[in-house]
């Protein structure tokens, strides 16, 4: 019934809303790559007339994004690592055990997965002063940060583990594994790929934390590049080449792996996001 | 002692500390900030007292304050229009998208899956793109609307008190709106296919497929969706900053981002505190509706 070419209108069809779709993305590189006047033509230009890529080494010399970006990726693995370890095991016992106690951990956890961080800034702001954390910026945005992380990691890890037939642990214990050793040579080797894919989304959207560190961390030289993007954008910027550049070398890494990994991370979030 | 260790290797006691290491951590960084922050609201608060755990008592007083804030009427309708309008566009795009990509040709999932570039993308990063977009004489929406036919003029969308607030919640659309696109299309996928055979044997057109076994086969996914989106766009923050500070005069600001003003640039702890608290309550009632649409699937 269906027309052999439908199929391939369709196909046009997505490549155009996709075009749409990511059409910031292309302005982001384009506009890097624009002169400062030809950023504010009217009818604007969609390919640059001289191409100028020598905008970015200037800005990652000029703004110091060297510091910034190593802040981040401090930030963003100290967030990984606190997230995937005390997350792990949470997400393997919340999936092995079915009680009411087990539903009520569930429950907190995705309580917990709803607090804006807006609201939780003020609280763990002032409580850090107090117990002088304030000392340690980067240390105390990497703890707030991971537990901000942590309840989505737990619920998307542990559908990962509730797809680990529980015959084969239970086959490790009785031929004499303790349940340490099976946990670590069973039941971690394999649901690794799933853990693998969620700490990397934990370390992305860490790699972009913005409100803790922007409140917490005062010395320009401990901040995370976004911070630092916030230092020159507001309603009223007027650079967009540099900002433009900036973003570039900042989200590049992100979309490389992002689009390297897709189809992974993408069949990881649909497995757990709604479970 | 030995059965002690026992335990924690083979037993119960290994899976307790696996869940305890981490409810611990949780409870310090986000339980105890809560219960926290309540307190808080209930304190005076000033540069002298930041220090110290008891405050002099305040009652309701920082409540009564930020209710007799001349902006507070007008955050909270901006708040309610921000979230409404945010849902129902990553909601309504979204599930157009999802039914798109959903029918059967060449790459479907791979270039929906290209739309998830927006949700892992740094948010201060997405709010710069779309400031540039959004710019008053030289963004290219403007352009294209002007084109198109479907404005004269130049539509100032970060400065112009009308629209500052749209321009946020356009941005957030593009935003959320794969996530949205992601879950909807798992609902979708899980419809078995020969409801649809059947029905079509029967006679009926694609809209009444649609409202008649689509929209109920998806109810629970759409209930989760929408708490989600919900849940979603009051966590969003980034785009505030970068797009247009709240202003002008707060037409933008929303109670997220008032309550870090108050924290973080007036300094008022307390306030910010009792906006915090009542923007939890808000929040308390979307994951209620959340965990509800959730309950049977989290049992698996």
């Amino acid at each position: 019934m269906t027309r052999p070419y439908v199929p391939w209108l369709l196909l046009g069809l997505a490549l155009a809303l996709a075009a749409v779709y990511l059409f910031p993305l292309y302005w982001m590189y384009v506009t890097s790559l624009k002169t400062g006047s030809e950023i504010f033509a009217n009818p604007p230009t969609f390919w640059p007339m001289a191409p100028d890529p020598s905008i970015y080494p200037a800005v990652w010399t000029r703004r110091t994004m060297g510091t910034f970006m190593w802040n981040s990726v401090l930030i963003a693995s100290g967030v990984t690592a606190i997230t995937v370890v005390l997350g792990t095991g949470c997400a393997y016992v919340l999936a092995r055990y079915r009680s009411a106690w087990i539903d009520f951990g569930l429950f907190l956890i995705l309580m917990l997965q709803v607090l804006p961080a807006s609201v939780m800034i003020t609280p763990l702001f002032v409580g850090f002063n107090q117990i002088g954390l304030l000392n340690y910026p980067r240390t105390a945005v990497v703890l707030a940060a991971a537990a901000k992380a942590m309840p989505f990691f737990v619920v998307l890890v542990r559908a990962t583990f509730m797809s680990v037939p529980r015959e084969l642990e239970e086959a490790a214990l009785v031929d004499g594994n303790s349940r340490v050793g099976a946990f670590f040579s069973i039941v971690l080797p394999l649901a690794r790929n799933g853990i693998l894919v969620c700490a990397i989304l934990t370390f992305m959207s860490a790699f972009g934390e913005y409100i803790y560190s922007k409140s917490i961390i005062q010395d320009t030289s401990l901040q995370p590049a976004s911070v630092g993007l916030s230092g020159f954008l507001g309603p009223n910027s007027t650079d967009w080449n540099s900002i433009m550049a900036y973003s570039a070398i900042y989200v590049t890494p992100i979309l490389a792996v992002f689009v390297l990994l897709q189809r992974r991370i993408v069949s990881g979030l649909t497995s757990g996001a709604l479970k | 002692m030995s059965r002690f260790f026992n335990s924690m290797r083979d037993g119960v006691g290994f899976d307790l500390i696996l869940v305890g290491a981490a409810m611990l951590f949780l409870l310090a960084l986000a339980g105890l900030p809560l219960v926290y922050n309540v307190l808080m609201s209930f304190q005076q608060v000033d540069m002298f007292t930041l220090g110290s755990l008891i405050r002099p008592f305040a009652g309701f007083t920082n409540y009564v304050a930020v209710v007799a804030q001349p902006e507070f009427w007008l955050v909270t309708k901006n708040t309610l229009i921000f979230v409404f309008a945010s849902m129902a566009g990553q909601f309504v795009i979204g599930f157009a998208l999802a039914i798109f990509f959903a029918q059967n040709f060449p790459g479907a999932s791979t270039i929906r899956g290209l739309f998830l570039v927006s949700w892992v993308m740094p948010g201060l990063v997405v709010g710069a793109l779309w400031s540039s977009i959004l710019a008053g004489d030289f963004g290219v929406l403007n352009f294209l609307l002007r084109s198109v036919g479907l404005i004269e003029g130049t539509i100032f969308w970060k400065s112009d008190p009308n629209f500052a607030l749209w321009a946020v919640v356009i941005a957030n659309i593009w935003l959320g709106l794969a996530f949205n696109m992601l879950l909807l299309s798992v609902g979708l996928a899980a419809i078995p296919r020969d409801l649809y055979e059947a029905a079509e044997l029967d006679g009926a057109n694609a809209f009444q497929r649609f409202w008649t076994i689509t929209l109920p086969m998806m109810r629970s996914t759409i209930g989760a969706v929408m708490s989600l989106g919900l849940i979603g766009t009051l966590q969003q923050f980034d785009l505030f900053p970068a797009l247009t500070e709240g202003g002008p005069a707060n037409t933008s600001t929303v109670a997220g981002y008032w309550a870090w003003q108050m924290s973080f640039q007036l300094y008022d702890f307390a306030k910010g505190a009792t906006i915090s608290v009542m923007m939890f309550v808000l929040v308390l009632f979307a994951s209620v509706v959340y965990v509800r649409s959730t309950r049977h699937e989290v049992r698996g």
